[in-house]
């Protein structure tokens, strides 16, 4: 096991040491990233509650805008593979979606199923070139009859409203919370005379997958801190990133099994870092290589393509620990060092 | 090591015992007294009633429309507490309160009733973290394209039967529901509404086609549990001819029905029956039930206060949309089923609400046999299943049932018959209905009993005139013959297992199925298997349930 402590090669009992020293030691700890396997994500969580940590992911922002907008109104939502089958009208708001293979897909396809079955699917696109929360605005008031004045928008609204099966693909770090808003409206204008339903674009990272085992696993979303030894979500306080630049964090776990673009706050703190194949001695304080989930350990990830989680076995075999163990072991030291029991008392009383 | 539960008031309704004595527990197993051994534990039960674990057969309590209500509602499940031996064991809503609070109230199992086969694996990852309960899902057919279109082309049993088989298999399920078979897809289709009868958009189905094609599946597969039926139309005035039609059309074969008080509801009015409200039908539902002993029930009782429905049903769930407090809700029109998450309110004292609160009261109370009318709330749909102290508290105790309808609106004396009923729930009852109700009805025959040779889940209660306090708060609780609650703590933070059936699948159909999931979704049968692997623990999580044979 590839591993480092200030710069110093070392081995995986030293490295787990160092980083229950340097975790439990901190007032302030951030978990950050969490772009991993759902059991690493898991495992951090649990750690984060022994300890007293915050918790955000590499896709907050994003995800943050879909949630903000879904508990403030809802959501009418369909899946890839629904969307793909089904829809005979599809809008792409603003230019990140199209980067998405599924645009690709429903380019070059017609649906199969339901009652848009074999018709041609026609795709729009609202352009970012405005404020596009403004434009979706605009749109929605031209479905609902209110604005003529825009004979584009008129034209969409009418395509929309006359699909058998529409779809309406954003990317909720491009539209933000009051665009997604406005958009999950129009849906469900719309779905007063057909049906019509969102799709939000994944934007890469294991967000989807976070979100659900911090649900079960807290009641809440992703960002929750547990400073007060209860989980409470935040999301402007347990924003890594602010947290960081505020200088409120005093020490940071950055877990990403999976590449993922580094924070720039990441060097300024105290922080032991679990990373994939760009591991390198420099990274942070504390560095221990894990294994990549999907390609040289099993795991479960996010499944873009169905829209939930699926378990990938490794493609080949690599002597490298997943990043679940070697959380496990840094709780484990935790607790040698006196935190809180933890939820590893379940498994561990079997034996008793 | 020997256990003996000392001189506690032994309620075993399957063995005909209620009266002071023993239990006897040793490696997990309730045991007959040894003649001649010395117990290594002894349990004071002096003043307590001891009964088997309770059983839960329909709670959402995992899943995705669970999850998307947390997303929805942070408000609801907030945390008020700080942890006791478990990080999340306070974490309002998540799995360690939920295992936690289960167990409190002398739960030793619990089924999530709606698992579509293609969120399988997040639905069981999330069952695995509910310490303390073994638990399990219901796999949701009745939606599905590939379904469908087997039908749809006539294709016959066998087809079905070894699709059905294959999806149990994959999913790893503890039986097969189907909700609202078709609702979902002909809403996909622009329907608001689906009948028995009705035709399917683009299949030529209806739900009679589909349900009779899954009763018959799971008859041929063996699946101990029955048919877990979701009816049509639910909530709607009228939905009491739907649930009797769709009694009618499982033609004598074994089905259960999920949430029955939502269906209690008669037309009050016939010239608008629409318009016009509902009257309870809890004597007719009964009636049928009676007259056919091969179907069974859960409630669905409604309590008051805040709580969000979750339901696969989107078709009902849209047309609910529009009574959602707060004004906020979900539709996620999935592959397959989807769901639906719409916040709402049973008002204290409102005249719906409290009509609707009578009628699954009414049902527990006419019911001429408790073991195939299981207490649920349909958590949270009803209200949440922490309500089901205060529930058996008021079947118990009819002048606390008279003080509660004195202060409900006039509509529940006019419209139902609970305030004429005397009839006072016994203890050999209460466990009928909580106990070896819902293990018979699962086909869990290792637990909801006493005998010897059973599974040592067992709870202990003071006999508190209180019942709401008494079944809140167990004096003991023992998960496999460990002491897991004390004095309404736990103490001991075990882990349970998931129990799933044990199916084999047609090889044919496993090739047919990968073909299909390829062309649809690009991925084969191994994107949705839920694989041991896929859990983050070297112990067993899964534990084999026999199918019949």
């Amino acid at each position: 096991m590839a591993a480092w402590v200030k710069g110093g090669a070392t081995d995986a009992d030293a490295a787990v040491m160092a980083a229950a020293r340097l975790l439990s030691s901190a007032h302030a700890p951030v978990f950050a990233g969490l772009n991993a396997e759902v059991a690493a994500i898991r495992a951090a969580y649990d750690l984060a509650g022994r300890i007293g940590a915050s918790v955000d992911t590499a896709g907050g922002d994003a995800t943050y805008a879909d949630l903000g907008a879904l508990a403030r109104v809802g959501a009418m939502q369909a899946p890839p593979a629904e969307v793909a089958g089904r829809a005979d009208a599809v809008l792409v708001v603003g230019e990140a979606p199209l980067k998405s293979p599924l645009v690709e897909r429903l380019r070059g396809t017609k649906p199969v199923r339901g009652r848009a079955a074999g018709a041609e699917r026609s795709i729009h696109h609202l352009r970012s070139n405005q404020d596009l929360a403004v434009q979706i605005a605009h749109l929605r008031a031209h479905a609902r009859g209110h604005m003529t004045s825009d004979a584009g928008m008129a034209e969409t609204a009418r395509a929309m409203a006359s699909a058998l099966y529409g779809a309406v693909l954003y990317d909720p770090g491009e539209l933000g919370t009051l665009g997604i808003e406005m958009l999950q409206g129009l849906a469900m204008d719309l779905n007063e005379s057909t049906r019509c339903f969102a799709l939000s674009v994944s934007d890469g990272t294991q967000d989807r997958a976070a979100l659900q085992v911090a649900a079960w696993t807290t009641g809440q979303a992703t960002r929750v801190g547990f400073g007060r030894r209860v989980p409470e979500q935040d999301p402007w306080r347990f924003d890594a990133d602010r947290q960081a630049r505020a200088g409120e964090a005093d020490a940071a776990l950055w877990l990403a099994s999976l590449p993922t673009p580094r924070p720039t706050w990441l060097k300024t703190l105290p922080t032991v870092a679990l990373v994939g194949a760009d591991a390198a001695p420099d990274l942070a304080e504390v560095v221990i290589r894990v294994g990549e989930p999907g390609r040289e350990t099993g795991g479960v990830l996010w499944n873009e393509g169905r829209a939930g989680l699926s378990y990938r076995a490794p493609e080949q075999g690599a002597d490298l620990p997943t990043a679940a163990d070697i959380i496990a072991r840094i709780a484990a030291a935790v607790a040698g060092r006196g935190a809180v029991a933890g939820r590893s008392a379940v498994a561990n009383s079997e034996d008793a | 090591m020997l256990i003996r539960i000392q001189g506690g008031r032994v309620v075993d309704p399957t063995a005909g015992r209620d009266a002071v004595g023993d239990v006897w527990v040793e490696d997990g197993r309730i045991v007959a007294p040894p003649s001649d051994r010395k117990p290594d534990q002894t349990l004071d039960a002096a003043g307590c009633v001891v009964m088997a674990g309770g059983v839960e057969v329909h709670s959402h309590i995992a899943g995705g429309n669970v999850v998307t209500s947390r997303l929805l509602l942070p408000e609801l499940y907030v945390s008020e507490a700080a942890p006791e031996g478990h990080p999340f064991a306070h974490a309002g809503g998540a799995a360690g309160w939920i295992g936690a609070t289960y167990a409190r109230m002398g739960y030793t199992t619990a089924v999530e009733p709606a698992m579509p086969p293609v969120h399988a694996l997040a639905t069981q990852l999330e069952l695995a973290d509910i310490p303390l309960l073994d638990r399990g899902a219901l796999t949701v057919l009745g939606n599905d394209d590939h379904l469908l279109q087997i039908l749809r082309d006539g294709e016959g049993r066998a087809a079905v039967r070894d699709l059905v088989a294959l999806n149990v298999a994959t999913s790893r399920g503890l039986g097969v529901k189907c909700i609202n078979a078709g609702g979902a897809s002909a809403f996909k289709d622009g329907a608001l509404k689906l009948s028995l009868d009705d035709e399917i958009p683009c299949y030529g189905l209806s739900t009679r086609k589909i349900m009779g094609a899954l009763l018959d599946a799971v008859e041929e597969i063996g699946v101990p549990h029955p048919l877990h039926v979701h009816c049509n139309n639910l909530g709607l005035p009228g939905a009491d001819d739907s649930l009797v039609a769709t009694l009618d059309a499982a033609e004598g074969r074994r089905i259960h029905f999920a949430h029955a008080q939502f269906y209690a509801y008669g037309v009050s009015d016939p010239e608008n029956p629409m318009t016009g409200g509902f009257r309870s039908a809890a004597r007719r539902i009964v009636d049928a039930m009676m007259t056919n002993p091969q179907a069974s029930l859960d409630i669905g009782q409604v309590v008051f206060g805040q709580t969000v429905t979750v339901s696969l049903d989107i078709l009902r769930q849209f047309g609910g949309r529009k009574g959602a407090k707060p004004k906020k809700w979900v539709l996620n029109a999935g592959d397959a089923e989807g769901g639906g998450v719409v916040p709402f309110l049973y008002r204290p004292k409102g005249p719906t609400s409290s009509l609707q609160w009578a009628i699954g009261l009414e049902i527990m109370l006419l019911s001429g046999d408790p073991e195939r009318t299981i207490l649920t709330t349909d958590h949270p749909n009803g209200g949440p299943f922490t309500q089901y102290p205060r529930i058996i508290h008021l079947l118990m105790d009819k002048e606390a049932r008279d003080r509660e309808i004195a202060t409900l609106p006039g509509i529940v004396k006019e419209r139902s018959e609970i305030a004429t009923i005397e009839r006072e729930y016994t203890f050999s009852e209460i466990a009928q209905l909580t106990r070896s109700g819902p293990a018979k009805l699962l086909g869990l025959d290792d637990r909801g009993h006493l005998r010897a040779g059973g599974r040592a889940d067992i709870a202990i209660y003071r006999d508190d005139p209180d019942r709401t306090a008494m079944f809140t708060a167990a004096k003991f609780v023992l998960k496999d013959g460990h002491v897991i609650v004390e004095d309404g703590q736990v103490v001991d933070w075990r882990a349970g297992r998931s129990l799933a059936l044990t199916v084999e699948s047609d090889r044919a159909m496993e090739r047919r199925t990968e073909t299909y999931l390829q062309d649809r979704y690009g991925q084969g049968l191994d994107s949705f298997a839920v694989p041991e692997a896929a859990f983050a623990t070297d112990k067993p999580v899964f534990e084999d349930v026999a199918c019949r044979t």
